[in-house]
């Protein structure tokens, strides 16, 4: 099998790399035909990035595997799809496996799960080489693979190391240059840097932004997230229900989007700093009640590989005060978590003390009972904390169960469901969670954790795993709560625009410490340590220059008009 | 949806529509299908053995007037042993040890494989450590000569049987159900429901139990299938109950009576062929569940 097609060829009328004409995608069903994409035109040239955007279930992913005809079998294309002026669809088998990867490649999302995890990342890597060039001899292979490793900026001696050594942003790169491997002309990246936190999200973007501009390659960027694209892409498209609604340059269709969806998609994502996001009257100093969560000095320790300890929190100091949100921000792997779980007793601190309503925090598991009934936690993605078994109704009375609270269990978990705005809750007691939504699940989840009626709520990233538009109303949930019920919430997440929108204070924790501590307006406005400097700064932010903060490092996507925040329309 | 009486009632309405289209994903796989049709004619018949035929006539004094070894016949439909007795009656007696043998071994091994399974993979620390070691232990030792040390030590019978079975079966059980206890445990609302004030009664009986099962019951089915052959293996060896009449035992006496050497077919064949039905049938049934309760599995 040989192809030389992306050295040779060079005549002058090029067709654009990538032509999308009126594709539709069906899938047959048991149920019947389910249309994923219903006509969608699109054109993709040499050197230009075009960011599809949409929620999860909008076909975006299913166009993306359809250009290189990557669907499974109970898919229907229809429609001309031209890569190089050839159509897809009726490329040969073989004529097929040759164009793939050589003319167009993947950046799978879910680094880890795309690569191999019992072979070394340099094998995986020289795959497509020898796959598409059987010619090359295995020292060829070996400069290539080098060259690749170079050119996404990781050092030559990692080739050896296995995936699972690797960090999340490492394997992304590993991702990109198995892509680049055949210099393909068109790169089809499907959320690349969903699963990574702010930081090394900004250096991957960087990365195929960099790569785009040096190598005149054609970006097909796909993602839920509207800012992310605006800052990497030059135009955008905006998807739903198969369908393009809108479509133009980013800085049009983020500043000035038409279509309803757009709207929805561009206000979820706040810029900081604009206080239309701002969703809670700021207060100017801490409360001075006396706190209801507090963490003295908190170190917890693991004992790793080779005898030795690695330190998740050190020496960690903080208060949740009653009727008050605060949010505990951090990057991926800085310990937030786990200080999280220790502030709940689900791990015991190696030292310091977790005081509850001016009580230390019991280590037994008898008075740890107690102590849950008043402190509840909800987590990050409300699929897996949902038993796929158990009816809402189960998963909502579980706790009354657990605690054999007395009174109408009924009743207690009708009230619940309300409070969660499931409503009216009798139509949600029966539904099993894979029949509801994402948003609602984690309406099903905090229910839950209402239903024993808490003092306290922490929250686990509650919106990092839903769409753009559920993200608002849960956001706008744990704010009536506070409102309402007086409930104290604290929210961790590596978002620093759910800090903004709902938080009173922000905690900021690096490598296992808190390193900054004070009001929303005083950290993220004016924030004092380096470490929240380089948070915000990577944040990526389409259209503001933000007063106060210092700018990421120089790269050719963030070279973007600045522009007062004020302008972008609130939620 | 109309307002729910009593939520109970309603959960246990849902219990029975999922129990139905089980059923009818379970039916719409004929091998199963089939596998159950046979399974149940063999159970009936052996249940009703007593009642359709006649006892007696599994007595060596009753049948002395009876040919010996005689090819089949009209009288004999599949021929008749050394001692005059009907290889068909034999067979159908046969299956009633074999079948029993079968089910009791293995409702042992899966329950002693899912208790320590489950309490291995939950609690961890040394008490896993121990459960694990002790698991492997019993992996390692040859079952078939385990089985025999335990069946001659012991007094000889059908208990014995059961119990050399059941007590060599089981760590195949256990891992595999380690290994799914660890996986449901991962499971973010493991950790909910700790957060929520769970004991590890209410984690077990209320999350892991109900996560494994599905598992448990389809292994179940397919463990049958290797008891019945241990059965017949040590039956054959001599180590079953002599009063008895299983598959296994005939296939023994058609060995020691020299069957093989006078050509009699009859003799062999029917046990032999019995030991094949209910193997397979179970076996198809087993993976047939596995299909029902694993839906990635269907349409391959």
């Amino acid at each position: 099998m040989t192809t030389h097609e992306q050295d040779g060829a060079d005549t002058t009328p090029r067709p654009p790399l990538l032509d999308m004409r009126q594709v539709t995608v069906d899938y047959q069903s048991r149920r019947g035909t389910v249309p994923a994409v219903r006509g969608v035109d699109l054109t993709v040239d040499a050197g230009q990035t075009l960011g599809l955007a949409g929620e999860s279930g909008c076909g975006k992913s299913t166009l993306a595997m359809s250009v290189l005809r990557l669907l499974p079998r109970s898919a229907h294309l229809g429609g001309d799809i031209l890569l190089d002026g050839e159509n897809v669809r009726e490329m040969s088998w073989g004529r097929l496996r040759a164009v793939r990867w050589a003319s167009a490649s993947v950046v799978f999302q879910g680094a880890m799960h795309a690569l191999n995890p019992v072979r070394p990342i340099g094998e995986q890597i020289a795959e497509p080489l020898r796959l598409h060039r059987a010619t090359t001899t295995p020292a060829a292979v070996r400069t290539r693979v080098n060259e690749l490793l170079d050119q996404v900026e990781l050092p030559v001696a990692r080739s050896t190391a296995y995936p699972h050594e690797l960090s999340g942003g490492q394997r992304q790169r590993v991702m990109i240059a198995m892509a680049l491997a055949c210099s393909p002309r068109l790169i089809i990246a499907d959320e690349p840097t969903t699963a990574l936190d702010v930081i090394v999200q900004a250096q991957v973007l960087d990365l195929l932004s960099r790569l785009v501009t040096e190598r005149q390659l054609g970006l097909l960027m796909i993602s839920h997230d509207l800012s992310v694209l605006a800052a990497c892409c030059q135009r955008l498209a905006v998807m739903y229900q198969g369908r393009i609604v809108e479509e133009g340059p980013s800085t049009d269709v983020v500043r000035t989007p038409t279509h309803p969806h757009s709207i929805a998609l561009a206000d979820a994502f706040p810029t900081v700093g604009d206080p239309a996001s701002r969703l809670v009257t700021p207060r100017d100093t801490t409360p001075d009640t006396p706190p209801l969560l507090e963490a003295r000095g908190v170190s917890v320790t693991f004992p790793s590989r080779g005898g030795t300890t690695t330190r998740a929190v050190s020496d960690a100091t903080l208060a949740v005060h009653p009727d008050e949100i605060v949010a505990l921000v951090g990057q991926s792997g800085s310990g937030k978590t786990t200080l999280a779980r220790t502030l709940l007793g689900l791990q015991q601190p190696t030292a310091g003390e977790v005081r509850f309503d001016g009580r230390r925090l019991p280590r037994s598991a008898r008075a740890l009972r107690a102590y849950r009934r008043q402190a509840q936690l909800v987590l990050q993605d409300p699929t897996g904390a949902l038993n796929p078994r158990h009816s809402v109704y189960e998963a909502v009375a579980e706790g009354l169960r657990i605690h054999r609270v007395p009174g109408d269990e009924t009743t207690a978990v009708a009230d619940a469901l309300s409070q969660a705005e499931l409503r009216p809750p009798e139509e949600f007691f029966t539904a099993l969670p894979h029949e509801l939504s994402g948003g609602q699940r984690q309406r099903v989840v905090i229910a839950g954790a209402l239903a024993l009626r808490p003092r306290l709520l922490i929250a686990d990233e509650p919106v990092a795993s839903l769409d753009a538009s559920v993200r608002g109303e849960i956001l706008a949930l744990l704010l009536g709560l506070r409102v309402d019920l007086g409930l104290s919430t604290l929210v961790i997440t590596h978002d620093l625009g759910l800090a903004w929108n709902i938080a009173d204070r922000v905690i900021v924790m690096y490598q296992g410490r808190i390193v900054e501590e004070g009001t929303v307006e005083q950290v993220l406005l004016d924030p004092r340590h380096e470490y929240t400097r380089t948070l915000l700064a990577a944040v990526p932010e389409p259209l503001t220059g933000r007063a106060g903060a210092t700018p990421a490092p120089t790269s050719p996507s963030r070279q973007e008009p600045t522009e007062d925040p004020s302008e972008v329309t609130g939620v | 949806m109309t307002t729910p009486t009593s939520t109970r009632a309603l959960t246990w309405q849902r219990r029975a529509r999922a129990l139905r289209t089980g059923w009818r994903s379970f039916r719409a796989q004929r091998g199963a299908v089939a596998g159950l049709a046979v399974l149940l004619t063999i159970v009936a018949l052996a249940v009703l053995a007593p009642v359709l035929t006649d006892e007696s006539q599994l007595g060596i004094i009753n049948t002395m007037s009876n040919p010996a070894l005689a090819p089949p016949s009209g009288e004999f439909w599949l021929g008749t042993d050394e001692n005059g007795r009907s290889v068909l009656l034999l067979t159908w007696w046969g299956a009633r040890v074999s079948l029993l043998v079968g089910l009791a071994a293995t409702l042992l091994s899966v329950f002693i494989g899912t208790f320590v399974g489950i309490v291995s993979a939950h609690f961890g620390g040394w008490l896993s450590a121990v459960l694990l070691r002790f698991t492997d232990f019993f992996l390692v030792l040859p079952s078939l000569v385990l089985a025999i040390a335990l069946s001659t030590v012991l007094s000889r019978g059908v208990g014995t049987i059961v119990l050399a079975i059941g007590l060599t079966a089981w760590p195949t059980t256990a891992r595999l159900v380690r290994a799914q206890t660890l996986t449901v445990q991962a499971r973010p609302y493991i950790e909910r429901s700790t957060a929520l004030g769970a004991g590890h009664g209410h984690l077990i009986a209320k999350h892991i139990l109900p996560g494994v099962l599905p598992l448990v019951f389809a292994n179940t089915t397919l463990a049958v299938a290797s008891a019945v052959i241990a059965e017949s293996t040590l039956s054959f060896l001599g180590l079953g109950d002599p009063t008895q009449i299983s598959w296994g035992s005939m296939l023994k006496f058609a060995m020691d009576s020299g069957a093989v050497t006078n050509g009699a077919w009859w003799y062999l064949l029917p046990p032999g062929l019995g030991i094949v039905c209910v193997v397979l049938s179970f076996t198809l049934c087993g993976r047939g569940l596995e299909t029902v309760l694993n839906p990635r599995l269907r349409g391959r």
